[in-house]
This record gives structure tokens, sequence and C-alpha cells, in this order.
């Protein structure tokens, strides 16, 4: 039971639309300070996340 | 797969995410500066013109991973060959990661990388922050192929899969709602 709890837990804290959802939020903090480099970094980070596939 | 689970190549996982991600690094940064290069013909434009055009083609992004328009990527439609992973493991997983990295050697599927090109081509940004984007954009790509080493998953493609169409989209939507917001 233990063992089960804890692989779904790291399934749960692996889950791909984490990253998309911390990355949205900074992207938009970023743009909205002004901080550009912030920002940019962001959409970037974004952009390679977003081809997520099998490697 | 090089990150999945049951793994028995005599080389340590982690150490091929490393290796990967260097290679990943390096193919990003080179893009951009690539990008920075031609960004210098956008120089000449006004700050109004580049910003229209970059929101122009994040809205055009977005409504094509809403399915309202058809536009073909002009994507390289090739994958890397597999063979550079069986002779030399970590000269390959370089290899790999630099191809992946510059965006440019095999299949992008989704707006976003696109519509990120796009935009630093036109915004003409300096060169540091050109090039940080690319390491970002690098470490956006090793970020995915650490959480499928760390999930230690059998069924991380069906994860990934089923979450990669809201991914996208919202990886869209994000980018002009930051773009408008930054250069406007």
């Amino acid at each position: 039971m233990q063992e089960l709890t804890a692989g779904r837990l790291r399934r749960g804290l692996t889950d791909p639309l984490l990253p998309v959802a911390a990355l949205a939020l900074l992207a938009v903090a970023a743009a909205a300070l002004d901080a550009a480099v912030l920002c940019w970094s962001s959409i970037g980070a974004l952009a390679g996340f977003s081809l997520s596939g099998s490697v | 797969m090089l990150f999945s689970p049951g793994w028995r190549a005599p080389v340590r996982q982690g150490e091929v995410l490393a290796v990967f991600t260097s290679g990943l690094l390096l193919g990003g940064m080179l893009s951009a500066a690539v990008i920075w290069l031609l960004s210098g013909l956008s120089a000449p434009l006004p700050h109004w013109a580049r910003a229209s055009a970059v929101l122009a083609a994040a809205a055009a992004g977005v409504a094509r991973e809403f399915g309202l328009i058809r536009l073909p990527l002009p994507q390289n439609a090739r994958q890397i060959p597999p063979d550079v992973l069986q002779t030399h493991l970590r000269r390959g997983t370089l290899q790999f990661g630099f191809e992946l990295g510059t965006g440019v050697r095999t299949y992008v599927s989704a707006t976003a990388p696109y519509v990120l090109a796009l935009a630093l081509l036109l915004a003409h940004e300096s060169l540091p922050l050109t090039l940080l984007t690319g390491a970002a954009f690098a470490l956006g790509r090793a970020l995915s192929a650490a959480l499928t080493y760390l999930a230690r998953d059998a069924h991380r493609d069906t994860a990934i899969a089923t979450r990669m169409p809201m991914t996208k989209t919202a990886t869209a939507a994000i980018s002009l709602s930051a773009l408008a917001l930054l250069l406007l």
C-alpha cells in the first residue's frame, strides 16, 4: 500500500501540467512587472516544454 | 526510450540526462545566436510595427492551436536516426540533445517555438537576453525529460500524450498574453 501511495505521489508531482501552470504564472507576472528577462525566459521554457514527447 | 523505467545500459540514466541537457543547451543557444544575428534586419522598423507583427504571429499561433485556422508548420519532417545512440551512448546523447535543441533538425509539433523564434527575430532584444531565452527553451525541453526520469512511470507516454493538447493551447495563449503585456 505504501509503495502504491509513493508511486501515486511521484506521478502527481511529476504531472506534465504542473510546470505549464508554474511557468505560465511566472511569464504573465514577469510581463506585468515589466521584468523582460524573466518574461522571455519563461516563454522560452514554456515553448521548449510544449515539445514534450517520449525521449 | 532514454528516460523510461527498465534502463539497462552501462551508463547511469542521471548521467545521460546531464549530457542530453548539455546538448539541448548548446543547440538552443546556437539557434538563439543565429536568430539574434538575423534580428538585426528588423531593427530599422519602428517599435510599434515590430510589436504588432510579434502579436499578430502570437495570435495566429493561438488560432492554430485552437483549430481555428489551418497553418502548416515549416518543420523538418525527419526523425533523428536512432543509431546515433547505439554506438557511443554519451556522444550520441549529446548529438541527440543538440539536434533537438536547435529546433530545426527534427519535428517541431507545437506552434509556440515558431512564435518564440519570430518574436525574438522581430523584437531584436540584446544578445544576452536572446541567448538566455534560447537556454530557457532548451531547459524547458530538458525538464520534460527530467520529469519522465523522475516519474519512473511505465505509462508516462500516455500521461504526456493526454496532456499535450492542453499544454500546447495553454502555451500559445500564455505566450500571446505575456508578449502583449510586455510589448504594449
